[in-house]
């Protein structure tokens, strides 16, 4: 039987979506608006791309997020899934004890972190750069991996685990045969949103940034300073459409997947 | 004596507190399929897990061959677990889940590996199910793969941990010969838990009755159904009536006592004095009604009469007891409730026991 759907919640899921999306979609239009003001339309144009493309600093800003990005994606994977599988061999009392330990840097507030990370690497001496941002936004992002692949590592049968060892697996070639393509789906994942978090952030990038070397993020904030050009419509776009497509090969990988059987 | 293949000395195992294991002593010889029987939570699972290797043992030890396997990681015993729930590898292909065992080992080489996998197909009657995911199989089917991945590593000993808990009434039965035949053939000494007595009495060489956490009593089907060492054993294997009886005199495992008004000899399991109260175990199909009184034979009335297709039941009153008997179709009998009957047994038919049981 087909579900009537009534004109009030039609109007209202609309409405919900026009507020959600209109923004964005304001954002895309405006990008290939032939004016450089917002008040006005004056027709289509591809200038603000042109011109998005030829700017240096921002090419540098997103070549700077885009490295750190996929750093701290694979630092975060290696960090986030060896805490999950050593924390399977441990004590109850111990697994937890790890799970808040893993979890506390969501809940400090980002400025408090930015401001630690800031003093911390200053008296090591540590470069501001490349280094000191993956290194900080894997402090955020390990969290996220560690939380999935327990997530996933939690629904596997430990008599599979069992079984591997029964059969002769050491406990390293369980981990390698077993566990580990058990939880690639989720290591990938996390992944994904690793570097979708990284990309994202500004507090912690805008402590964490040295002379040469800022993200893109912070740039584009910067450049707010000096009033909202299109360029910045233009970028966003970009970043957007970066985005969708992150998104959808999350989905493609996670159902081949479970085709695989793997989600059984 | 043949030397054991495996021998557990004096097991002791405790879950924080809790007391799983209690002095477990039990000789398993080389080819012989034996049973450890008991209610759930009896410690049976775990035994198993111990000998496997997957839980450690708190005192006493464990030799394989005559020699000691307690201290062994898992995967340094040579023998192998088939799971309740089958436990195969998800993301692994029949082929690569029977490979499992001597790739990790580097044992075999590919082509005598494939060889030995189609051989192992073939002993389970899976031949052509190389390629076909875990989750494309059926519960028999996932069950035999598990089996044929734990015998390609050819292990001294095949722990199954209740391997047909999972599957319906009419593939239990089928697989339990099955299981029977393979053993046979293979001549591998199956480790066998189950808390299902038919499965037991059926497929094992010896059984091992098992109460919280002690052996109760271990020997042939035959033994345990017949001669039950306590009132546990008793209760659990077979299905008996219990009837509180006064000993009268013992001699020779035997023994006069008083049921109600009446007294009657009877086999005896352990020695019991003149005075002392004991428990007269009837099996319920091994008692005959009769019109007429024979010698060692109770008079009682007709209770109940309840038609159970290939068996009839009778319920017959004598004095203040109530007891059970269970006549098959072949007999003509055909009594109606409120005749007066009188029950007699053979020999085998009922045993007494010690009041308490055994189950200290």
């Amino acid at each position: 039987m087909r579900k009537r759907v009534s004109g009030f919640e039609v109007f209202y899921l609309s409405l919900f979506f026009v507020v959600l999306y209109l923004p964005v979609l304001s954002v895309i239009l405006y990008s290939f608006n032939a004016s450089s003001s917002t008040a006005q339309w004056s027709g289509l144009t591809l200038d603000w791309y042109r011109e998005l493309f030829r700017d240096r600093v921002i090419g540098q800003a997103f070549l700077v997020s885009l490295q750190v990005a996929i750093l701290t994606a694979l630092l975060s994977a290696v960090l986030g899934t060896a805490a999950a599988v050593i924390s399977l061999a441990v004590t109850k009392g111990m697994q937890k004890t790890i799970q808040g330990v893993m979890i506390l840097p969501l809940l400090v507030p980002e400025v408090a972190l930015g401001v630690s990370l800031l003093v911390f690497f200053n008296g090591l001496g540590l470069p501001f750069g490349h280094l000191t941002l993956v290194l900080s936004h894997s402090l955020f992002c390990v969290p996220y991996v560690y939380i999935m692949v327990q997530l996933r590592l939690a629904e596997i049968d430990r008599s599979i685990i069992e079984s591997a060892r029964d059969l002769g697996a050491t406990k390293w070639q369980t981990v390698k045969t077993i566990i580990l393509p058990l939880v690639m789906p989720s290591i990938t994942t996390a992944s994904l949103l690793a570097i979708a978090m990284s990309l994202d952030d500004v507090v912690i990038s805008t402590f964490m940034s040295g002379p040469r070397t800022t993200t893109l993020p912070v740039h584009i904030f910067s450049m707010m300073r000096v009033g909202v050009t299109p360029k910045v419509n233009a970028l966003c776009t970009l970043i957007l459409v970066g985005t969708f497509f992150v998104i959808g090969l999350n989905q493609v990988i996670s159902k081949n997947s479970k085709l695989r059987g793997l989600s059984d | 004596m043949k030397k054991p293949l495996l021998s557990l000395v004096n097991i002791n195992k405790f879950f924080g507190d809790v007391h799983v294991l209690k002095d477990i002593t039990l000789d398993i010889q080389q080819g012989e399929f034996l049973t450890l029987l008991g209610p759930s939570g009896c410690g049976k699972t775990t035994l198993l897990r111990c000998i496997a290797g997957l839980e450690r043992i708190d005192s006493g030890d464990m030799l394989l061959n005559g020699v000691s396997i307690k201290e062994l990681e898992p995967n340094k015993r040579n023998v192998n677990t088939v799971f309740q729930n089958y436990a195969l590898f998800p993301h692994l292909n029949v082929y690569d889940n029977i490979a499992y065992g001597p790739r990790v080992k580097r044992t075999m080489a590919e082509p005598e590996l494939q060889e030995k996998v189609a051989e192992m197909l073939d002993l389970v009657q899976m031949t052509g199910y190389e390629g076909r995911m875990p989750h494309q199989l059926s519960g028999g089917q996932r069950q035999r793969i598990a089996i044929a991945r734990a015998l390609i590593n050819q292990p001294d000993i095949l722990l199954l941990d209740e391997p047909l808990g999972a599957l319906d009434l009419k593939l239990r039965k089928h697989m339990q010969t099955e299981l029977s035949q393979l053993q046979k053939k293979t001549g591998t000494t199956f480790v066998y838990v189950t808390h299902d007595q038919d499965e037991a009495l059926n497929m094992s060489d010896r059984i091992a009755v098992l109460s919280q956490g002690r052996i109760q009593q271990i020997g042939t089907p035959r033994e345990i159904y017949n001669n039950p060492v306590n009132l546990f054993v008793a209760d659990f294997i077979g299905d008996r009536n219990l009837l509180e009886v006064e000993v009268l005199a013992t001699a020779d495992s035997y023994s006069q006592v008083k049921l109600g008004s009446r007294i009657i000899n009877v086999r005896s399991a352990a020695y019991l004095e003149a005075g002392q109260r004991g428990m007269l175990a009837v099996h319920k199909d091994k008692l005959r009604i009769a019109a007429e009184p024979g010698p060692n034979s109770l008079a009682g009335t007709v209770l109940s009469v309840h038609y159970a297709g290939y068996q009839i039941r009778v319920e017959v009153q004598i004095e203040d007891a109530v007891i059970t008997a269970v006549e098959y179709q072949q007999s003509e009998s055909d009594y109606q409730v409120g005749d007066q009957v009188y029950l007699s047994w053979d020999d085998h038919g009922a045993i007494l026991l010690p009041m308490e049981a055994g189950s200290a």
